[in-house]
């Protein structure tokens, strides 16, 4: 890697974290690269916060690593030049202004304060700098933690669940802020337990489960394998029998009047039913939503 | 092969960014000023009843007019130390409150700078609580005592009460970060840090001086050159500075420790 290469890769290995009798992170492993937008994936309480807490040194995992650029995060010589990060329960003092919350940590950081200004402009705090923190709304916290996050002007930057409490419009600009960045060359990860929330900024994901990892692939992969046939006939007892004897892996499940099946295209179903003179009245491809895919990932690791 | 992009600062440097952002953090909200208030008011009742309050005879606290009982007189003025004890656990406890911890870890993931630098602005911060505590408590006691005796002002003592308290206020401060490390619960920390102070060593310095004279508040009182019930004399000044000095490495060490692993969700 070069000094001119933006962002460093984050990788996690083995990570496992065991709080008292909660595993909340088991035996995770996976890596994010730079120049894309990786979405960290996950229902309430998959240890999304406490993966990107060890990731960033908060949290001391039972076993395994978690790196940026393969460095532990309080080893890099300068953290928050190279990783910026915002994460769920990090507070603000409510009589704290956001220009001087972020002043105090530019002044650890070794930034130079006239960086404050410029994030609280990126962001579009400009016009809130001298009010209390206190009084901001949920959507004004978000940003003023991404403030903080850009600080360092860093390369990869770890955000936890960073849509939260932002308005349509919010979401609409962090997208495009986001992939902005990761058009950079940044590194980009950004956790959500929602799909929707992010499908339309990753370009990759990060699924996990109750700790572990269930899926991490381009998320134009994720819904391959997970389209199904609709077919529509008046004899679903004979087809489903035909399509048992000539195509055993094919699964079959009745939903309203139509068959839904799985794992055999529509030309082999067409075939078969033919071949048994079933009468069909649709055969049509149909691929399930994402939200749908990761739901059954997410929820088919909890049995 | 990875490089760094900018040359390490000198550990130093660092570390006086760090106490910089440490008392930025106390300027930037208005607590400080809150107990500065109170400082004031809290010295300014205690001098003005020690020196006004009516003698009584046969009172087990050395008489206003003797050496002693003038230098207790400018010794209420280290009255600050109380003040400075809770803006020092409240300045950990805070940070866990509001959940400031985890941008203040991010900033420098290095726990036992963080704990140091705190450790080094919260002394100033007590250092100056005392300087203003002695200032007006001296301004105020020699407006008063005129009022009730005539006795010599032993302006000898006095400026060795003053360096003793502002000593004794920077390290009650950071007796206070050490505390507030520990306890965590802000209010559990508070309450205890009064309990403890004005309850629990109190008694123990005035009825048992044999045993309280080596607890911090002991300590301070033999800083401060003060004189207790029955002409109770306290450690000499250099020996309770080691004492008071002592207990705050000993917590001080103990709360960075603690503070190493442990995990912050």
């Amino acid at each position: 890697m070069t000094t001119t290469s933006l962002g460093a890769t984050i990788d996690v290995a083995g990570l496992t974290k065991q709080f008292a009798a909660v595993r909340a992170v088991d035996d995770l492993s996976f890596s994010v690269g730079p120049g894309r937008v990786t979405g960290f994936l996950g229902p309430n309480g998959a240890g999304k916060t406490t993966t990107l807490r060890c990731l960033l040194g908060l949290v001391a995992p039972t076993s395994g690593t978690a790196t940026i650029d393969g460095k532990h995060y309080h080893d890099l010589p300068h953290s928050m030049r190279v990783v910026g990060s915002a994460l769920e329960a990090t507070g603000f003092h409510p009589g704290r202004n956001a220009r001087n919350h972020l002043r105090v940590l530019a002044r650890a950081a070794g930034i130079d304060e006239r960086r404050v200004p410029e994030v609280l402009e990126l962001v579009g705090l400009a016009d809130s700098t001298t009010r209390s923190v206190g009084g901001f709304s949920l959507g004004m916290r978000q940003r003023l933690q991404l403030a903080a996050a850009l600080l360092g002007d860093p390369g990869v930057l770890v955000l936890d669940e960073p849509a939260n409490g932002l308005d349509p419009e919010g979401i609409a600009w962090l997208r495009a802020f986001l992939r902005y960045l990761a058009g950079e060359g940044r590194t980009v990860l950004v956790s959500s337990h929602v799909l929707s929330e992010v499908e339309q900024t990753v370009d990759d994901v990060v699924i996990i489960a109750k700790g572990r990892l269930v899926r991490a692939c381009p998320l134009s992969e994720l819904t391959a394998g997970h389209s199904h046939v609709v077919v529509r006939t008046p004899s679903p007892q004979q087809l489903t029998e035909a399509l048992a004897a000539h195509a055993p892996t094919a699964r079959v499940s009745a939903e309203n009047d139509a068959l839904h099946v799985v794992d055999a295209d529509a030309a082999t179903i067409g075939r078969i039913a033919f071949g048994a003179q079933v009468e069909l009245h649709e055969l049509r491809p149909a691929s399930s939503d994402l939200e749908e895919v990761f739901l059954s990932l997410t929820g088919g690791a909890t049995s | 092969m990875s490089t760094v992009t900018a040359p390490a600062p000198a550990h130093l440097e660092a570390r006086r960014r760090l106490v910089s952002a440490e008392l930025l953090k106390v300027t930037s909200t208005k607590m400080w000023l809150g107990m500065l208030i109170g400082v004031v008011l809290f010295i300014g009742i205690g001098i003005a009843a020690t020196i006004l309050a009516p003698e009584q005879p046969g009172a087990f606290a050395p008489r206003l007019s003797t050496p002693e009982g003038m230098r207790n007189v400018f010794g209420t003025a280290s009255g600050a130390y109380l003040f400075a004890i809770v803006i020092g656990t409240m300045g950990m406890t805070q940070e866990l409150r509001h959940q400031t911890l985890t941008s203040t870890l991010l900033a420098e993931p290095r726990r036992n700078r963080v704990m140091v630098a705190k450790m080094a602005a919260y002394s100033a911060i007590g250092a100056v609580y005392g300087a203003v505590g002695v200032a007006f408590g001296y301004v105020l006691a020699l407006a008063l005592l005129p009022l009730k005796t005539h006795a010599d002002i032993p302006w000898t003592a006095m400026w060795q009460i003053a360096a003793g308290s502002i000593l004794g206020c920077a390290l009650f401060a950071v007796l206070g970060v050490a505390l507030g490390t520990l306890i965590r619960n802000q209010i559990a920390a508070i309450l205890g840090v009064l309990v403890w102070v004005l309850i629990v060593e109190a008694l123990l310095v005035s009825f048992l001086p044999k045993f309280g004279k080596w607890l911090p508040g002991g300590a301070l009182n033999g800083i401060i050159q003060a004189t207790g019930p029955n002409n109770t004399s306290y450690l000499p000044v250099w020996g309770a500075s080691l004492v008071l000095i002592g207990w705050t490495v000993l917590f001080g060490a103990i709360a960075a420790a603690t503070t190493q692993r442990r995990d912050v969700t």
